[in-house]
Formats: structure tokens, C-alpha cells, sequence
């Protein structure tokens, strides 16, 4: 056998099979995942109930992530669903898979001021049209802005602020920097949501057009003082109209500072200004969200390993040839079946590593999902492109079942693939032979 | 009046003579055994359908026959003709007698007439309706109906019962279920010792069998299969939604007579 890991069973989670991690805090994290029954991508929020618990946020959080999920903005990461378990909170998203906007910013230095305004206009659509349905941010950072595969800004976490911040609590005082956080906030000194989001943003485009940040000190105490007095310097590239609407946003004072209406109206930020244009959702179903934050036992989901699909005597016995009679229908009937089966009593992920490794030597690209693999010849053969679908079914406990079908090209290279592929070493570790079977 | 006529034919019989008797015994016998021969020697043809018989003693459908099957079954009397086309290559492809052997249904199966198969034998003899040992045009047509897509799911569940009754008790029964496991491993060329066989089929009986006899009833097979949908799969032939299309390939020569 070779030392190579087995492939870990995957974790599902009501219809949705969890991948990898993507994004991870304190006391959450973020995990990509598939709808199994229609194979769409989307990442998956998964939060502590615990947590919730402990700090008094089931009420507020449910408040929130229900007005978010009647948000459908093409600038906001939208929440199709929540579910919970006994121990956690899964918020269903949007799948954004064109990263962070920072990392455009990381890699090229700054934006062009064209190219800047136009990544603002976007922010400012989705945290005006948030606003509007009474849901602030006040957490917006870097962290927060994706972009879509077409160079869409979308906004993340909307909604889940309640939740960042206690999380951040930590961050601000030990490990990380308040750098987008308003004054008002960072001093405790009570505030209105809209206005220290207005503020957030006036960061982020500072740092959109100039590459660093308007506040950076390297101890926190000079760094609120600065934060707290609005002690910045624009770059010399920046236009005046620039600099003049940064003045007015990185207000200190949240009573003063310019409100959403009045930069909708402002010279910089009209010049090539697009409303978002969108169609509104009707009866958009919270009930989901209430569930997953009421007590009720009965809307739980459990996470659980996936395992292959357990295959009956019955099922087992519908395979017979005598039971296909599609062949009866058969123009040309060759002496070759198309199907083949063997036995294993090795864990069924190890099974689908072991039949991976000894495909892609052959010459054929292999395609995933659950217990089924889909095994698809680089080579064109005499019918066009050998595939073949594999199956690795529980028949008893510690007994499963390889079923190896061919779904295109030639009968003929079928069987000689399968010589081949099964007297490969590595699938000889996990077919069960005749002679242990006796 | 009635004894009088009682005492005559009582009087009449005891005239005859022994020979007469004889004869009068023998003669059903003679006329039996007269149309064995007349059988054997092709003077008349035995056929199981509503049919013309031709010159080569085989059964020719006339329309009218296809019309009836059609409103018998799920299928339009094009298709009826179309299955005939199918139904006569299949049942010359060993013996050319108009029905179709157990050989012949294996060798189509299986592209061998030889070997023994618990699965085959059974779903020839839910096909053999008439239990002659054949199957008939007639049983061919009504049985390929329960695999129509658009047949009733009631239909589908009910043939498969039949097929996995193995003893045809009205129950599938542990020993059957046995059975069969032990008929696909071999098929597969596969073999599992005696503690896995009976694991794999206890907790099959134990998932269908909600009334706890031991055994799976008709209404427990009913259920099972609402449960696990996936059985049912093989009693579904896309092939006849478009049989006349899928067959257009074989000569195609309508023996309909008006």
C-alpha cells in the first residue's frame, strides 16, 4: 500500500457537502461547499451557537441576518439560506470567487483614481441600499470586499456585525489594528450604524487610491489619537476633488460627517455614476432563520461523514443482466459487457484514492463527487473518448461494492482498460480476491 | 312415463352385442389419437393466437389482432407491429416456431443460449402467462406494457413482486432473498462466505418487513420500493416510449393482413 493519505470522508450538512476552509476566525469560519442536489458552489458561514449563546446575540443576530436575507443586491454577497445544529450556525452564501479587491491592491500598488471611484460607487450602492432596509455593516474592512468572476464588488457580512465584533473586541486591543473603524466607535461613545459605515468606506477608498492607509501608527495609542482627531495627509496625486470628498467623509465628528444623499450629489463621485439596477425579490421566506434560532429540536440538521450509498439485497439483484432488457432492443449485441463489479473490504475513501491512483497513470482525468467517480480517457479510441462511471457502494458493514460502467467509447477498450486498471498494484491492495473469499 | 323410457334404453344397451360394445369404447380413443396424426402431419396448425394461419404453418396477425393488443395494452397498433418485428427476430433466433424459448430469451440476454439462471428463468415465467413453457406474442406485448414509462408505478411494483416470489407464495421470503444474493454474486463472479450473505440479507428483510412476520407482504414491498425508488429502475424501458423509431432499423415488414 502506499503511504499516501486516504481522501477523508466528506461532512454534509443537510443538502450541502462542506470542502475546505476558505476564511476562518476566532469563533468562526468560512467553508466552501456544494448543494448536492444540484451541484451548485456555494461558501458556507459557520458560527459557534455557543458563542451566541454566552453573549446575548441570538435575538439581534436573528433580527439581522433575517432583514439580510430579504436583501438581493447585485453588491452584497447574498444569504440563501440558515440552518443550525446542536452546536452551530450555518449561513448558506453566495460563492464570490474572484478574491479580495486588497489583493488587486497588493499585487498592483494602487488604483487608478477611474478605476478607484468606480470600486466605491459599488461599495456605497450596496451599503446605501442596505442602510435603506434598516442593516449596517460596522465592520467594513478589506476582508469584506470580494470580487465576482466578472470584477463585480460584492460586499460581505452584512448583518453579521452583531457577531464580528465580538470577535474584534480581541483584535482591536491585542492582535489586530482598528484602521476602518470610526471614532465613535473605537471611543465607545454610542453610534448610529450608516454614519460609521460612511466612514469605513472613506478609508477604503483612501487606500484604494494611494496603496497605504490614512491612519497607521504602530502603537494603538497614537493610532485612536490620530483615528480620533482625523490626522491624515492625501498623496499628491489625488485630484482635489478627491481630497476635498475624503474631508468630508473622514469627519470626525459623526454628527457633521457627510451622509450617503449628499455624496450621491458630489462632483468626484457623480462622474460616471451607475445606479445598481436589480430586480426586487417578492416573498423571500425567513422561516429558516427562525428555526435555526429557536430551540426546537425538530429543525436541527446534523453534520455527518458522508458515506457511500448502502446497497440492499434488492438492489443488489436488480443489477442482473436477466433484469436489463434493454438488451433485448440491441441492434448489435456483442459477447462483451459493458459493466463490471469487484468486491473490497478496505474504507471506502481509501477505495476511491487506490482507484484514482491507478486511472490516471492510464492516461484518463478523473471527476469526483461523493462515492461516485467519473474516469474520462485523454485519447480518442475507436468510438470517441473512453468514459467510464464508478460507484463504490456499503453491501454489508465493512463489505463494498466497486461498480465500473462504461458510459462512452468503445466496449472492447472497456475490457482492456479494466485488465489493465485492475491489475494495477495499488488496486490490488484493496480487491478482495477469490481466495480470501473462499 | 319416464320409467317406460328408462326401461327402453335400459333394454336397448342390453341388446348390443360385445363386440358393438367394444367399439363403442374404443371409438373416442381411435377419433384421439386420429388427430395426433393429423397434427403430426401438418394437415392442421395449432396456434395460440387469433390468427390466419399461411402456408408455412406460422401465425400471421392480422390488424385486427394488433388493434386488440394495442387497446390491451399501452401501446398504438404501429408500435404493436413494431414489437411483432422485434418478437419474430427474436423468436427465430434458435427455433423458427413463433414463440420465443427460454433458449432464445437467454441468448439474448446474454448472448448465450447455455448456462442456468435463477434471474432468467424468472422473469421468462412472469412472461409465460399461459405456463406452456413459451412465450406468445401476446404474453410478450402484455408484459413489455408494465415496462412503458408511462405505465402505472402500481403495475411496475407489482411485476417486480412476482419476479422476486420466487416460490410464488405471495411473500418474498428470507430463503429467496438468499437465494438470489447467491444468483448475482455468482453472475458477478463473485463469492462472500455465509456470515456476510445472511448480514446482507437480514438487514434487507429487516428495512422491508414493517409488519414483522419474517417476511415481505405485497403492502411491505409497496412501501419498501416508495423508500428506495431506485429498485424499480430496471422496470422502466425508455426503448418503448419510441419503439417504432428504435426498431426502424430491423426489416421492417408489417405481416398485418386486412
Amino acid at each position: 500500500m502506499s503511504g499516501k493519505q486516504a481522501a477523508r470522508p466528506r461532512t454534509r450538512v443537510g443538502k450541502y457537502e462542506l470542502g475546505k476552509t476558505i476564511g476562518e476566525g476566532s469563533f468562526a469560519k468560512v467553508k466552501f461547499a456544494k448543494n448536492v442536489e444540484n451541484g451548485n458552489h456555494v461558501a458556507i458561514k459557520i458560527l459557534d451557537r455557543n458563542h451566541v449563546l454566552r453573549h446575548k446575540m441570538m435575538e439581534q443576530l436573528k433580527k439581522e441576518i433575517s432583514a439580510m436575507k430579504m436583501i438581493n443586491h447585485p453588491n452584497v454577497v447574498k444569504i440563501y439560506e440558515v440552518m443550525a445544529s446542536k452546536t452551530k450556525i450555518y449561513i448558506v452564501l453566495e460563492l464570490v470567487n474572484g478574491g479580495e479587491l486588497f489583493n488587486k491592491i497588493a499585487k498592483n500598488g494602487k488604483l487608478k483614481e477611474d478605476e478607484a471611484r468606480r470600486y466605491f460607487h459599488q461599495l456605497i450602492n450596496a451599503v446605501d441600499y442596505c442602510h435603506s432596509r434598516g442593516v449596517y455593516h460596522r465592520d467594513l474592512k478589506p476582508e469584506n470586499l470580494l470580487l465576482d468572476s466578472n470584477g463585480v464588488l460584492k460586499v460581505t457580512d452584512f448583518g453579521l456585525s452583531t457577531y464580528a465584533q465580538q470577535e474584534d473586541e480581541l483584535l482591536r486591543t491585542a492582535c489586530g489594528t482598528p484602521n476602518y473603524v470610526a471614532p465613535e466607535v473605537l471611543n465607545d461613545r454610542g453610534y448610529v450604524g450608516s454614519t460609521s459605515d460612511i466612514w469605513s468606506c472613506g478609508v477604503i477608498l483612501f487606500v484604494l487610491m494611494a496603496g497605504y492607509l490614512p491612519f497607521d501608527e504602530p502603537n494603538h495609542a497614537a493610532l485612536y489619537k490620530k483615528i480620533g482627531r482625523a490626522q491624515f495627509t492625501c498623496p499628491s496625486w489625488f485630484s482635489p476633488e478627491a481630497k476635498k470628498l475624503l474631508k468630508l467623509i473622514l469627519d470626525p465628528n459623526p454628527l457633521t460627517r457627510i451622509k450617503v444623499p449628499e455624496l450621491l450629489e458630489d462632483e468626484w463621485f457623480k462622474k460616471g455614476y451607475k445606479q445598481a439596477t436589480f430586480i426586487m425579490e417578492e416573498d423571500i421566506n425567513v422561516d429558516d432563520v427562525a428555526a435555526a434560532f429557536n430551540d426546537s429540536k425538530e429543525n436541527l440538521v446534523t453534520e455527518r461523514k458522508e458515506k457511500p450509498v448502502s446497497m440492499n439485497a434488492f438492489e443488489l439483484i436488480s443489477r442482473s443482466q436477466s433484469f436489463n432488457l434493454e438488451n433485448l432492443f440491441e441492434k448489435q449485441q456483442g459477447s462483451v459487457k459493458r459493466e463490471t463489479h469487484f468486491t473490497s473490504q478496505r474504507p471506502a475513501n481509501e477505495i476511491m484514492s487506490k482507484i484514482e491512483e491507478a486511472a490516471k497513470p492510464l492516461g484518463f482525468n478523473v471527476h469526483k463527487r461523493n462515492y461516485k467517480m467519473k474516469l474520462q480517457g485523454d485519447k480518442s479510441g475507436r468510438k470517441g473518448h473512453l468514459s467510464v462511471a464508478t460507484e463504490v457502494f456499503e453491501v454489508a458493514p465493512s463489505l463494498h461494492m466497486v461498480e465500473l460502467r462504461k458510459t462512452g467509447g468503445d466496449t472492447l477498450e472497456f475490457h482492456k482498460f479494466y485488465k489493465n486498471f485492475s491489475s494495477s498494484s495499488g488496486l490490488q491492495d484493496v480487491v478482495w480476491h477469490s481466495e480470501e473469499k473462499q | 312415463m319416464s320409467s317406460t323410457i328408462a326401461t327402453d334404453s335400459h333394454g336397448l344397451s342390453d341388446s348390443w352385442t360385445i363386440g358393438e360394445r367394444v367399439c363403442a369404447a374404443l371409438m373416442p380413443l381411435i377419433a384421439v389419437v386420429e388427430v395426433l396424426i393429423l397434427t403430426v402431419t401438418g394437415c392442421f396448425s395449432y396456434c395460440p393466437c387469433i390468427s390466419i394461419i399461411d402456408q408455412n404453418h406460422k401465425c400471421t396477425y392480422t390488424a385486427k389482432d394488433f388493434a386488440i393488443l394495442a387497446d390491451e395494452t399501452r401501446f398504438t397498433v404501429e408500435e404493436v407491429e413494431a414489437l411483432h418485428v422485434l418478437f419474430k427476430r427474436l423468436s427465430s433466433s434458435l427455433i423458427d416456431d413463433d414463440s420465443i424459448h427460454k433458449e432464445e430469451l437467454q441468448l439474448a440476454l446474454f448472448q448465450t443460449p447455455y448456462g442456468k439462471n435463477l434471474f432468467l428463468d424468472r422473469v421468462f415465467d412472469v412472461f409465460d402467462q399461459k405456463r406452456n413453457g413459451v412465450i406468445e406474442f401476446d404474453e410478450f406485448v402484455h408484459a413489455l406494457s408494465v415496462f412503458h414509462p408511462y405505465a402505472p408505478m402500481d403495475e411496475k411494483i407489482d411485476f417486480a413482486f412476482k419476479l422476486y416470489d420466487l416460490r410464488q407464495t405471495g411473500f418474498i421470503e428470507p430463503e429467496e432473498v438468499k437465494l438470489m444474493v447467491v444468483a448475482i454474486l455468482i453472475e458477478f463472479d463473485m463469492n462472500l462466505p455465509d456470515d456476510l450473505l445472511e448480514a446482507i440479507v437480514h438487514k434487507t428483510i429487516a428495512d422491508a418487513d414493517k409488519d414483522n412476520d419474517g417476511k415481505i407482504s405485497r403492502e411491505d414491498w409497496k412501501a419498501f420500493v416508495s423508500r428506495n425508488p431506485s429498485l424499480l429502475i430496471n422496470m422502466t424501458l425508455p426503448y418503448l416510449k419510441d419503439i417504432t423509431s428504435v426498431l426502424s432499423s430491423f426489416v421492417f415488414k408489417t405481416e398485418a393482413k386486412p
